[in-house]
């Protein structure tokens, strides 16, 4: 199956990121139809278009927007963008907002109509200075053009988007942390649904808040535009995954890129779209970091698709690819992946905050040659008491590769901490 | 081998100036930034971290506790609420002060397996600093980041508001002889061109 290119259809094209250049290419046809609807038609039709967000939870969409109170009672109703794209593997919300950025503010600005907001932010990692430049000259000409602030397009409608950055965390990804973060606060998780209101209840300052990722907010204008009837015919192969997937694909593969593919291709076309595995296949981690790695043989049989990939024990998630040839150690490469969690977890809970570093000594020592009869086991026990019981995702983020790994590839632990080396001999070096 | 990354060592926190020392070294127009920063939220807490790199920028690259308590004076906040959020984001520079340059290295995944360590120990020998340290001359901070997630460019290093990727050893000696001779510290011109960011056209003067 060939790549669809529908969000990345003109990224290539400079002219696309100024108005003008948008506009020739149909730009703001999605939003000019919702204007001229009623607020709830255009949820519906996302409802019918089956998006479900890309961050990595792919949480349907229009549960989100239909879930803010339609006799607007707050004085704000405010639309969030993530994107604070941190998830090792993942760089396609880089290239949106560089080289798409009004894909996304028009979706922005269609979501932010059909939930009555009259604020929206852009929460962008500090690092994307890039795609923060790209962001803020698209919003000020969308503002100079009437398509953003008071009377959009003469509709009545008011919307104002402002940029919110980051500087440096991981944690901010996290929907509720964000919102922290936001505020002024340090990056840390607030209590969730259902122990305290879903964010479209009391999100931002305790009013209601529809927070989505990058790309769900930029493929909004096409279901707009076409209609979610349409969009719902792309990936209808699948279970329960509908429209186009932008997918990070790095590592050991030819052309390291964002290839937008439909649901329903194969792990290994995306790998040909790339280019081709450099060297012999051995594992990918299909969904970014957090997800669990699977081998060359469940490659061979992984379709994309939420519920597919499951089939294959893995995830979508965030869509960051990352292929590994034979020449990686796993045993290296997941302990660079406990690093990564370690030095990320905000401290705020225990399982999470003690057991990232558990984890992380553990792999330490076994990468040194100093493994103990039992580590392996010990990994697994610790990862089972993380997943599920940290206060947010990041605990379970941290515990699926360990465990997916070790899953996926026992021999090279057993052997690695059997004979205080790696059964992998490469001269590719993998730690410092 | 690995050293999680260290934002700021516990104990050698700069200490906040008494209050009858504090002395305040906004420009005028980083006021006028922060007062177009404040019509963007309904509260003003929100501008704590655009503050922060408002900061950053006007101290030179570096938050000091002068610094620190500078925001905290003009958001009418304490000074520990600043400290506390400033130390846990690892773009602000807190544990120490750091060179006009500091060179970034991701040796997260992608980049792990594309030569990042290699990488790293080149340039930790080439400027005989390890991760955390400036070199004596003052031009260049060493340190290790996580991803910079444009691992389609791994091995892939950030100095100041630019990405570099992939880099080799001759890439990095081009690279670093360039930076030597630029007077100009990209830190603090990071820290502008983020402030930059949040503000709109009518609000921007430069």
């Amino acid at each position: 199956m060939a790549e669809t290119k529908l969000l990345l259809e003109h990224a290539h094209d400079p002219s696309y990121r100024t108005l003008d250049g948008y506009l020739a290419k149909g730009g703001y046809a999605g939003l000019k139809r919702a204007l001229g609807m009623d607020r709830q038609a255009v949820i519906d039709q996302v409802k019918a278009s089956g998006l479900r967000g890309r961050g990595g939870a792919g949480f349907p969409t229009w549960i989100k927007w239909n879930g803010i109170e339609k006799d607007k009672h707050a004085p704000h109703h405010f639309m969030l963008c993530n994107a604070d794209e941190g998830e090792p593997g993942t760089f396609k919300d880089k290239q949106l907002m560089e080289e798409t950025p009004f894909l996304v503010i028009e979706g922005m600005t269609i979501g932010g109509y059909a939930t009555q907001a009259d604020t929206g932010y852009v929460y962008i990692r500090g690092e994307f200075v890039d795609a923060a430049r790209a962001m803020r000259k698209a919003i000020d000409e969308a503002y100079a053009a009437g398509y953003l602030g008071k009377n959009i397009l003469g509709s009545g409608y008011d919307f104002d988007l402002h940029i919110h950055m980051g500087a440096g965390s991981y944690e901010c990804g996290e929907e509720s942390a964000l919102m922290s973060s936001l505020m002024g606060e340090r990056g840390m998780p607030r209590l969730k649904f259902p122990h305290a209101p879903l964010p479209t209840v009391a999100g931002l300052w305790d009013l209601p808040t529809v927070i989505n990722n990058v790309e769900t907010y930029a493929v909004a204008p096409f279901i707009l535009e076409r209609g979610g009837e349409w969009y719902s015919t792309l990936g209808a192969s699948t279970k329960n995954s509908r429209g186009t997937k932008v997918f990070s694909v790095s590592g050991h593969v030819n052309k390291p890129g964002n290839y937008e593919i439909d649901f329903g291709t194969t792990l290994l076309d995306l790998f040909a779209l790339a280019g081709g595995v450099k060297g012999t296949l051995k594992a990918c981690v299909p969904g970014g970091s957090s997800v669990p790695m699977i081998d060359a043989d469940a490659c061979s049989k992984a379709v994309i698709g939420y519920e597919e990939m499951a089939e294959v024990g893995s995830m979508v998630g965030s869509g960051g690819c990352i292929v590994l040839n034979d020449q990686v150690c796993i045993v290296k490469f997941i302990w660079r992946t406990a690093l990564f969690y370690a030095n990320e977890s905000c401290g705020k809970c225990t399982p999470c905050r003690e057991g990232t570093r558990w984890l992380l000594q553990i792999l330490e020592r076994i990468v040194k040659g100093n493994g103990q009869p039992g580590d392996k086991e010990l990994l697994l026990e610790i990862c089972s008491q993380i997943d599920g019981r940290s206060f947010c995702g990041l605990g379970d983020a941290a515990a699926w590769p360990v465990v997916g790994a070790i899953k996926a590839f026992p021999q090279e632990f057993d052997y690695y901490i059997a004979n205080g080396r790696s059964m992998v001999e490469s001269d590719l070096v993998l730690v410092g | 081998m690995s050293e999680l990354i260290q934002i700021g060592g516990m104990n050698e926190r700069p200490k906040p100036p008494r209050p009858e020392d504090l002395s305040l070294r906004f420009s005028d127009r980083a006021i006028r930034e922060l007062e177009a920063l404040e019509t963007h939220y309904p509260e003003r807490k929100a501008c704590i971290l655009p503050a922060l790199w408002i900061a950053q920028r006007e101290y030179g690259g570096y938050l000091s506790g002068e610094a620190l308590a500078e925001v905290a004076f003009r958001l009418d906040r304490s000074y520990a609420e600043i400290e506390g959020v400033a130390t846990f984001y690892s773009m602000y520079n807190t544990a120490h002060p750091v060179g006009r340059h500091m060179i970034e290295v991701c040796t997260c995944l992608t980049c792990q397996i594309c030569g990042a360590y290699p990488i790293a120990e080149y340039l930790k020998e080439k400027l005989g600093v390890g991760f955390g340290e400036t070199t004596s001359d003052g031009v260049f901070t060493l340190h290790e980041v996580e991803c910079l997630d444009a691992c389609d460019r791994a091995p892939l290093i950030q100095v100041g508001d630019e990405y570099y990727g992939p880099v080799d050893k001759a890439y990095l000696d081009n690279l670093l002889d360039r930076l030597r001779s630029e007077a100009a510290s990209s830190v603090v011109k990071l820290a502008d061109e983020i402030v930059q960011v949040h503000l709109r056209e009518t609000e921007r003067d430069r």
